[in-house]
């Protein structure tokens, strides 16, 4: 039991009152970040490098894992009330929980959004520990067929998932793969779709491809519906989950644990082919698919629960 | 009502099919410029199975916006669309005019246009409220993090 040892050095290391102020530091920056649609963990954590310059590492680290969590957390603020998921990894939660917050559940959708990111985050970095070295060796075994398999399973996923029809799913998906030819490839250095602008060498930013699709299509929405004065959900019930809620929902953050953790780990993996292989398999699961908010119930903790996964094993 | 919603989604269907006929288009003009490789995947390769893959996907959007629009009635006008238009306007004269005038002031002409469209009363209060953002978007991003957003001829 080695890593118990190792464990509890840790906890005993990063329980100090310095390392506590540094995470309250990280979540309160990155949640307050985060909230702004567009701004992503990933970015907020770039943008916040030179901080911890006069850092030392493991305050740094404390620091910087509190701003991600407090990113991916906040995203899902954005998503439920404004339907604009700040990054990829949200879009779950804006796909259901808007729904949610619409139906006037919206303290419900978040109070679940908090609660399933904080149990699977828990349960992740926990297992994490003890499995790091054979999940380590399971993912160096990916070779280019797993990958492609992986990436096939997401995108007929996507595809089948988002709305009844499945030629606007695809079509979708397709303007996506589109977006991602512009560039220069990465296996010929070959400039494509570039038209001679130099700034399209690097191609389209996922933050822009986002924002463009998501959050000015929300606001066209709006201007065509008349509706832009009523954008924010407002809360209309006190922030708790009814006992019925939670029996409803801890089945669903322990498998989107099962499923976040194992891809969430593997390089590369992301944090976007989970969350949407949790999506379908509880909409597959749920007894009620007649009642829109009340089958959200899976969704809006799942964004939130594996990209914690990739993040450790990056670093 | 429903008739409406059919026959505006049905229109939107087609023109979004059209453009991915052109995409494929644009596309496939693009990879035939590309250089031939020795290997089999060259760089040409994904973008043409994309391009035909748009073009089928575009096609079948565009048949079925056809068999849809049939089915629906004609609706009468409404200023919606014009708002939309605006809209992107707004979007494009704020690309343009960033460069030259700053962040600060082009932000905040940005939020008043969109606001005004979204239908926001008019008061003098919203062209405070767009200043107070933008002024602090850009204190917190290019003074205190260091990410420097274009600045007019006035510094901000």
């Amino acid at each position: 039991m080695e890593q118990w040892g190792l464990l509890l050095d840790g906890f005993a290391s990063a329980l100090t009152p310095g390392h506590l102020l540094w995470a309250l530091v990280g979540v309160t920056i990155g949640t307050a970040v985060g909230v702004l649609p567009g701004i992503g963990p990933a970015l907020t954590v770039a943008l916040l490098l030179p901080i911890t310059f006069r850092l030392e590492a493991s305050s740094a680290l404390i620091l910087f894992a509190g701003i991600y969590y407090g990113g991916m957390y906040g995203g899902s603020t954005t998503s439920i009330l404004l339907n604009t998921p700040g990054e990829s990894a949200s879009m779950v939660s804006a796909l259901e929980g808007n729904k949610m917050a619409r139906a006037g559940r919206a303290s419900a959708a978040l109070a679940t959004a908090a609660l399933g990111s904080f149990v699977a985050g828990t349960i992740g970095t926990l297992g994490l520990t003890f499995l790091a070295p054979a999940v380590a060796g399971f993912a160096t075994s990916f070779g280019p067929p797993e990958y492609v398999a992986l990436m096939a399973v997401a995108f007929v996923t996507v595809s089948a998932l988002l709305g009844p029809d499945l030629l606007k799913g695809v079509a979708s998906l397709l303007v996506g793969v589109a977006v991602g030819l512009v560039g220069i490839d990465s296996q010929t250095g070959q400039p494509r779709l570039t038209f001679g602008v130099d700034s399209l060498l690097d191609g389209v930013d996922v933050v822009i491809v986002v924002i463009a699709l998501f959050a000015l299509s929300e606001s066209f929405g709006h201007l065509l519906s008349g509706t832009g004065s009523s954008t924010v959900q407002p809360l209309r019930e006190r922030v708790v989950l009814s006992r019925s809620d939670l029996r409803r929902s801890w089945p669903a953050w322990l498998r989107g644990t099962l499923l976040g953790f194992p891809i969430g780990s593997l390089p590369a993996g992301g944090a976007e082919v989970p969350t949407f292989l949790s999506y379908s398999v509880e909409r597959k699961l749920t007894k009620h698919p007649e009642a829109a908010p009340s089958r959200a119930w899976p969704g809006p903790r799942r964004p939130t629960t594996p990209p914690r996964r990739a993040c450790w094993c990056r670093c | 009502m429903r008739a409406v919603q059919d026959r505006r989604t049905a229109l939107a269907t087609g023109l979004f099919g059209a453009l991915m006929l052109v995409a494929a288009v644009v596309v496939v003009v693009d990879a035939r410029r590309l250089p031939e490789q020795d290997s089999a995947t060259g760089p040409a390769v994904m973008p043409l199975i994309v391009a035909a893959l748009l073009a089928a996907v575009g096609f079948g959007l565009l048949v079925q916006a056809g068999i849809r629009l049939r089915a629906a009635e004609p609706t009468p006008r409404s200023g919606a669309g014009w708002r939309v238009v605006a809209l992107v306007g707004a979007l494009l004269a704020f690309a343009a005019l960033l460069p030259l005038l700053g962040y600060v002031v082009t932000a905040t002409g940005l939020f008043v246009s969109a606001a005004l469209l979204l239908g926001a009363p008019r008061r003098w209060v919203l062209l405070a409220y767009g200043w107070a953002l933008a002024a602090a978007v850009f204190f917190v991003f290019d003074r205190l993090i260091g990410l420097s957003l274009p600045s007019g001829p006035w510094g901000f």
